[in-house]
Parts: C-alpha cells; sequence; structure tokens
C-alpha cells in the first residue's frame, strides 16, 4: 500500500507511473525504488538465491546486501532498492544467474 | 577529473567535512551511490538530539536539507548515483556511474562511508517480509511505502524505537518488542514508555525461534522464558546494531584495530582523523558508530585537517578550532562510544591488522 498522507511529511507522491512486472501493470510513482513500489503492490518476493533457490526480498534497502536483485529494462542483477522507477519500466524476478554480456571489439 | 579533496560518501560527515574544505576555498568533489545528498538522515523524521551548538534542533530529514543547502554555496561537484569500485596505482579513485568506470584524482580523499546495519540470525530469517529497521524506516520515510501491516520488532535500542513508533504513526500495527536482554537498552527511556502506554508488549530474555511463510515470512514463532507464542505477521524488523562499512579502507591498505564500543573493526586513525595512509582521512560512522551529533562533529575535524594539509588554513588555528569540536565531541558523545574513541586513538601506532593484503 502506497502512503499517501505521511504524518510527519504529508502529501509527497505526485506522478504516478505504471510499471511491468512479470508483464502486468502496476502503479508506482516517481523517487520510489523499484523494490518500494512492488511492495506496495503486495509483491515482497522479489527473486530466489542462487544455491538453494528460496524466496529473497528487500532487506536493507541501502544497496549492500543484494537481496533484491530484478532485471530490470533487460538487465540482470540490477538492485532494485536503489533503482528508482520509470514510467513503462519492464521488471522480472531474479530467478537465476546473470546472463555476462561481453562486448567484443573487433576491430 | 582532479579535485583538491575527494569526499566518499554524502552523509551527514560526509557533508559537515565538505562545508569545512570547501568554505576555505578549496575544490572539493563528493561520491555518493544514492541519487541524493544527505544519506540515512532523508529518512529520518524523528528529532535529533543532541546537535552541535551551530544548529537549533531539528528533525533528521530538515538536518539533511540544510546542510545540502549550505554545501551548495560553495565550490562542490556530487556526483550521485557512482561508486567508488578501487583505485588505480598513482592513487586516483576509480569511480563508476554503473556504466562506465573514470579516474578521479584527489590530493586529499576523506572516507566517510558509513555503517551496515547487522542481521539477527534465526531459522528462516532470510525470508521476504523479514527487513533490518532501517530498511523499513526507509520504506514508510523515503518511498512512502507500507511495509507490512502487522510487525514485530527484534531489539529494543533507540534507534528501534523510533522505528517502532514511525511504523505505528502510518498505522503498522506493532504486536511485540523481542529483546534477548532482560530490559530495554535504549537509552531514551520515554520512548519504550510511549509504546508501552499504546500497549506494545516488550518480551524480554526472549527470542524469534523460528519464522514461516509461504514466499513470505506469515507466522513467527517466540521463544520466551517460560513459554513460546505463536503470532501473525507479516512484517519483522530487525535491528542487530551497526558496523563501520570497511571496504574503502581495505582497498587503501589502511591499518585497522578492534574496538567493541566503536561498533568491532575500524581504521586507525589519529586525533586529527587521518588514518595511517597520509592522504586519507575518516570521518562519521565509518570512524565509529555515533549519534548523528557527534558524527557532524567528526566530519568537522577531518575537514579540518585536510584544510591544513593543503594550506587553506595555519596550523595554528587548525588546532585551535580541533580543540574545540574534540571538547564538544565529548560532551555530545555518549560516553561509552567517547571512551571507545579515546581508547582507539591510543592504539593509531599499533593496529591489530596491518599490511594485510600484501600482493
Amino acid at each position: 500500500m502506497h502512503i499517501e498522507k505521511h504524518p510527519v511529511l504529508g502529501r509527497q507522491l505526485h506522478t504516478p507511473v505504471t510499471i511491468y512486472f512479470n508483464d502486468q501493470p502496476y502503479q508506482a510513482y516517481t523517487q520510489q525504488s523499484v523494490a518500494a513500489a512492488l511492495m506496495a503492490n503486495e509483491i515482497k518476493k522479489l527473486g530466489v538465491s542462487r544455491k538453494l533457490v528460496q524466496s529473497r526480498g528487500l532487506f536493507c534497502s541501502r544497496g549492500r546486501c543484494c537481496s533484491c536483485y530484478m532485471t530490470i529494462d533487460g538487465e540482470d542483477h540490477v538492485r532494485s532498492c536503489m533503482t528508482e522507477v520509470e514510467d513503462g519500466m519492464r521488471i522480472y524476478p531474479n530467478m537465476d544467474d546473470p546472463e555476462v554480456r561481453r562486448e567484443i571489439d573487433e576491430d | 577529473m582532479k579535485t583538491d579533496v575527494l569526499i566518499i560518501g554524502g552523509g551527514p560527515a560526509g557533508l559537515s567535512a565538505a562545508i569545512e574544505t570547501a568554505s576555505r576555498g578549496l575544490d572539493v568533489t563528493i561520491v555518493d551511490e544514492a541519487s541524493k545528498l544527505g544519506g540515512q538522515l532523508n529518512q529520518q523524521t524523528q528529532a535529533l538530539r543532541p546537535l552541535p551548538s551551530v544548529h537549533e534542533p531539528m528533525r533528521g530529514f530538515e538536518l539533511a536539507d540544510k546542510l545540502i543547502e549550505q554545501v551548495k554555496g560553495f565550490n562542490v561537484r556530487p556526483l550521485l548515483n557512482h561508486r567508488v569500485v578501487g583505485f588505480y596505482a598513482d592513487g586516483s579513485a576509480g569511480i563508476t556511474d554503473e556504466e562506465n568506470v573514470f579516474p578521479v584524482k584527489a590530493k586529499k580523499i576523506i572516507v566517510a562511508s558509513g555503517a551496515a546495519e547487522k542481521a539477527v540470525a534465526f531459522p528462516k530469517w532470510t525470508l521476504p517480509g523479514i527487513m533490518t529497521i532501517g530498511a523499513a524506516q526507509t520504506l514508510i520515510n523515503r518511498d512512502f511505502v507500507m511495509p507490512g501491516r502487522e510487525a514485530v520488532i527484534v531489539g529494543s535500542s533507540d534507534f528501534a524505537m523510533e522505528t517502532a513508533i514511525q511504523l505505528m504513526d502510518v498505522g503498522i500495527r506493532v504486536k511485540a518488542i523481542i529483546e534477548k536482554q532482560n530490559g530495554a537498552l535504549a537509552k531514551e527511556q520515554e520512548k519504550v514508555s510511549e509504546l508501552s502506554r499504546n500497549g506494545i508488549p516488550f518480551y524480554f530474555n526472549s527470542f524469534i525461534r523460528e519464522a514461516r511463510g509461504n514466499g513470505q515470512v506469515a507466522q513467527i514463532d517466540i521463544e520466551l522464558p517460560d513459554e513460546v507464542i505463536t503470532l501473525n505477521v507479516d512484517l519483522i524488523c530487525m535491528d542487530g546494531g551497526r558496523a563501520p562499512i570497511l571496504d574503502v579502507f581495505y582497498q587503501l591498505g589502511c591499518s585497522f584495530g578492534f574496538q567493541e564500543e566503536l561498533g568491532g573493526w575500524v581504521p586507525q586513525y589519529s586525533n586529527t582523523f587521518q588514518t595511517d595512509r597520509e592522504d586519507v582521512f575518516i570521518a562519521g560512522n565509518a570512524a565509529g558508530i555515533s549519534t548523528q551529533g557527534p558524527l557532524l562533529l567528526t566530519g568537522m575535524i577531518a575537514g579540518i585537517s585536510v584544510s591544513e594539509e593543503l594550506q587553506a588554513i595555519s596550523p595554528a588555528e587548525a588546532n585551535e578550532i580541533r580543540d574545540a569540536i574534540w571538547k564538544e565531541l565529548g560532551l555530545l558523545e555518549c560516553k561509552e562510544v567517547y571512551t571507545g574513541r579515546v581508547k582507539h586513538l591510543e592504539n593509531f601506532t599499533s593496529p591489530v591488522l596491518k599490511d594485510q593484503f600484501i600482493s
């Protein structure tokens, strides 16, 4: 649930955007992190752990624990707590090892 | 890119170091991985006290705004959404914008990398819905998102009590505060009383035996001294204390000591907040976990020392200001932490860890 009226900070959610998680549209607001915006839409499981394949979600919200890795706009292993939402963003859970992209210089 | 002073971390300590150096005419660059300066102050809605005498009492985000506003008046270049990822052989910092890496050559570096929250482990503590108290605070005060509806708090420090009150204020039901010691650890007892008055039970000598849930936390068993109770919750906020963030100091090859009162392993530094690498200074929680007021003072000391080294201020004047700030630090800082800090300084010349990464 989004906090529309904060007891100390008042109303700060002004600009709604649409984000897509697993191709489903959800409402978020600019300035929110991807992880937070998903939690506002009751999505807490953001991926699974690499070795034991257990559910993982937001843990530190500081970009340090790497529990909230997701695939955002085609890029794997993005820290979703440190990435702000953008309109039309396409987000998928972190279910696997990242695809390591490497540009090979042909010259 | 070249700069006089590179400050790693744009929180309260980094910003006060920036003000001290930039106000004396130095060219300052601040690198921070967040999209806004101010660090954790930005999501602190509680009143901060005690603050240094130059500030009137205010809330965390108000202090962040004030410091950011002050910095704007000087020659300070903030690199937001940027991180330091390593150092080149010539001492330049390798900084990334998450796409490219570029070198920044600084005459002096102030590391104010802050602290990280520690976890409290129990079976299934990694389930979604279980997070640090800082994360819960960030969700409600930065992102304006409810992290859950029914919560328990593990731990009873001042920070945990403040967060519990902030959760309640946005309508989250705090079902219990679980503390493994036999009493509340918060120094500000009025916060404990406020929570008790609101009917929130404190379970002392207790801990979480297990969490359960399918894909996210739904239920916990709490082991009390003489029984085990089960609560349905969708949010567990854990307070495992904080430890200095040390990555950059490892990369710089700084020496370390162990000081329980400062949060464990801490880089060694002298009373000018200079590490054993002459071009590297330290400030804030990285120099030992403290409260916001003292963090500002440590940033000021580091800033004064760097200004002195770069001849923006005379040694005599620097000494005079530094002595005054140390005096205020002694008054403002929790006695235990201050004593630990003084002990830590004494070990500067005999660190526990030195040259541990010889390659």
